[in-house]
């Protein structure tokens, strides 16, 4: 017999029991909406969370460190710093230098807010970390200036309301351990905005000055941080790699991946979603019960018509494959409109939770950044997901079928004829 | 004349509980080509039982079965299932129609079985249905027939796959007398046009008095065979 034959004649078998077929599609389109609701929202949640964490934490920039835990901190030469710039999958890359024990004091000799000071190329910081140097006041000195100093938003304020130096005023800087104080007077040339966020490029207490003007405090020409950022986001961890295998000894670098920090927060947020999505694939179970019970109910009010089926010449295996077919054909439907119902709800779902956190959010006094702090998530639809809670219902409603099927396929035809 | 069907020997017997009941205690007979054979005897005597088993619907417990030259307890259960298909045809005295399919996809359902294409599948049901006289019948459901128009698609699916054999148990036993006789002079129409085989089993002697030969079955035992009068001045 021909599997298109089964499969029509297994159609219009459904089609006469309209309401018991639709009760046990009702339990396998709960049970697929839910996986496919989870998987989508789900899915739209962690991209949410990673765009987030993208923003706020620069997970394209590595940071390099000379030395290690085991080395203690060393230097950068110029020639590492040359190398580095040269390592294949960077975008840019622009090295800093640090200065420990140092002080900024204003015109009326009170010390700067600065915790940090620092170093850098300004054009190339601007260029790799444009929003992080966006001033607030002044502008940033391009092309450098020698003797010029832009401080963090934080570096300027003793507290909320006392400010301790203005742009165009002049500040000292103290370098090395008293007394040996090696000074210098800076112009402050700018003052950034306030930092948005808390990651590792939070600059509100930093003060830059270009790197030429450190060299002469420290008399030398070294760096301590050289900041790469990754041409493809995905490759961090090779360009890390690369970076290390540039120094003689790549043990002496430490190189800071914040993407691997982020694949951490993807993995715990991974297990969640399939922790939440085997409690969905119980519903998808207990639908497959709910198959076997009215289907074994069904062969047994059908006893007769299998016999009659195996005396005018039907297999087993044709008897088999009729009840699969049915069990399969729910399973179809079922995963096609839960499907429909699974995206449609998430979809929903999402667009009210964004107003909802919308809302709560308006009421607070939001961080002051460019991008307005709101979470939106999109569910995301994705093929994988839809195949495999697909093959996984039509799966589920065979397997659960195949007792019934089976009994059915078994029944001798003689008793089956004498059944009332 | 070939023979077209041999029963050697056969014994069967049910077992309730622990009471075995003997249905069939050795019997043997051949059934040949062409003939209208009518098994007669009283209820129970086990005729029913002897039928599933010539039409390899069961096995027997002991002897031999042997249709159209294949012996049925050497072949498995699918050999027997396409046996059925393509060399038997039933008809039973309760129609056993499928009640949700209409006449036509009754009678075409041996040829989905058999895998002919639904098109001429159909044909030839329709074919047949003309031939039982139930054109204006084709598309009614079983529960919209007469006993009668029932049987007659019954007999239209039993020949649709061309059977050497038809095996029927009583096809006039659930009908008024009128109509059952209709029915078997159906048989012998079709027995005498087109050399079609039968075996009808009755325990209605003006039934078995038509047929070329009788076998009397009493107590699982073959009691007699007669031969019809009317064969032998053939
Ligand atoms: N499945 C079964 N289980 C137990 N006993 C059975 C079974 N089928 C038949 N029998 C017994 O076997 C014997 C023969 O039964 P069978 O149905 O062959 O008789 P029959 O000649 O066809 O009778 P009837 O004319 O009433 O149809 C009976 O005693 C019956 O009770
Ligand atoms: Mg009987």
């Amino acid at each position: 017999m021909k599997i298109s034959r089964i499969i029509s004649i297994a159609w219009e078998n459904m089609k006469q029991r309209r309401l018991r077929t639709s009760f046990t599609t009702l339990g396998v389109v709960i049970g697929i909406t839910a996986i496919i609701g989870l998987a989508s929202l789900g899915e739209g949640f962690r991209l949410e969370i990673r765009d987030r964490m993208q923003q706020g934490f620069e997970l394209d920039i590595l940071i390099v460190i000379p030395g290690s835990f085991t080395t203690g901190l060393g230097e950068f030469e110029p020639q590492e710093v040359s190398r580095v710039r040269n390592v294949s999958g960077a975008a840019s890359v622009t090295p800093l230098i640090t200065l420990p024990r140092t002080r900024l004091l204003n015109e009326e000799d009170e010390p700067l807010n600065a915790l940090t000071v620092a170093g850098v190329n300004f054009k190339e910081m601007a260029q790799m970390l444009p929003e992080r140097l966006a001033p607030l006041e002044g502008s940033v000195p391009s092309p450098e200036e020698n003797n010029t100093v832009v401080l963090g938003y934080k570096a300027c304020f003793l507290n909320e309301s006392t400010r301790l130096v203005n742009v165009g005023d002049n500040v000292t800087v103290q370098f090395g351990a008293a007394p040996y104080n090696v000074t210098k007077k800076l112009k402050v040339a700018a003052i950034l905005e306030k930092s948005g966020t808390s990651g590792i490029t939070n600059f509100d207490y930093w003060a830059f000055m270009p790197a030429n003007t450190t060299f002469n405090l420290v008399k030398r020409e070294v760096y301590n941080i050289i900041l790469v950022k990754v041409a493809d986001i995905e490759e961090s961890e090779e360009v890390g790699r690369n970076v290390e295998a540039v120094f003689d000894n790549p043990y002496s670098v430490s190189v800071l991946v914040p993407l691997a920090f982020m694949r951490q927060v993807d993995r715990i947020l991974n297990i969640v979603q399939i922790f939440l999505m085997s409690i969905a694939s119980i519903s998808l179970l207990v639908a497959g019960i709910g198959i076997m019970n009215i289907m074994t109910v069904s062969v047994m009010e059908r006893t007769r018509e299998i016999g009659i089926l195996k005396a005018i010449g039907a297999k087993s295996r044709t008897v088999l494959t009729m009840f699969l077919a049915e069990a399969m054909l729910i399973g179809l439907i079922g995963g096609l409109i839960g499907m429909l119902t699974g995206y449609g709800i998430s979809y929903g779902f999402a667009y009210g939770l964004s107003n909802l956190i919308q809302s709560q959010q308006s009421s607070e006094v939001a961080y002051r950044t460019q991008n307005p702090e709101r979470l939106s998530i999109n569910p995301v639809f994705s093929p994988e997901w839809t195949v495999i809670a697909f093959v996984f219902a039509i799966v589920i409603c065979v397997v659960f079928g195949l007792y019934p099927a089976r009994k059915a396929a078994k029944l001798d035809p003689v008793n089956a004829l004498r059944y009332e | 004349m070939a023979k077209i069907l041999e029963v050697r020997e056969v014994q069967k017997s049910y077992q309730i509980g622990k009471i075995v009941v003997p249905a069939l205690r050795g019997v043997s007979f051949d059934v040949e080509e062409g003939e209208v054979l009518a098994i007669f005897g009283p209820s129970g005597s086990g005729k029913s039982t002897l039928l599933h088993l010539m039409g390899g619907l069961d096995r027997p417990d002991s002897g031999e079965i042997v249709v159209d030259g294949d012996s049925l307890q050497k072949l498995p259960d699918d050999a027997l299932a396409e046996l059925r298909l393509s060399k038997i045809g039933f008809v039973f005295q309760f129609f056993n129609l499928l009640p949700r399919l209409t006449a036509l996809r009754n009678v075409e359902l041996p040829l989905t079985i058999a895998g002919t294409p639904e098109k001429q599948g159909l044909e030839k049901a329709a074919s047949l249905l003309k031939l039982m006289g139930l054109e204006a019948r084709m598309h009614h459901r079983p529960f919209e027939l007469s006993g009668g128009e029932q049987q007659r698609v019954a007999m239209a699916r039993a020949l649709v796959n061309n059977p050497k054999i038809v095996l029927a148990d009583e096809p006039t036993g659930n009908l008024d007398t009128k109509t059952g006789w209709e029915i078997v002079q159906l048989m012998q129409k079709l027995n005498k046009e087109k050399g079609q085989t039968f075996v009808i089993i009755t325990h209605d002697p003006h039934v078995a008095e038509t047929a070329d030969r009788m076998i009397f079955l009493k107590d699982g035992l073959v009691e007699a065979v007669k031969e019809a009068p009317r064969r032998n001045t053939q």
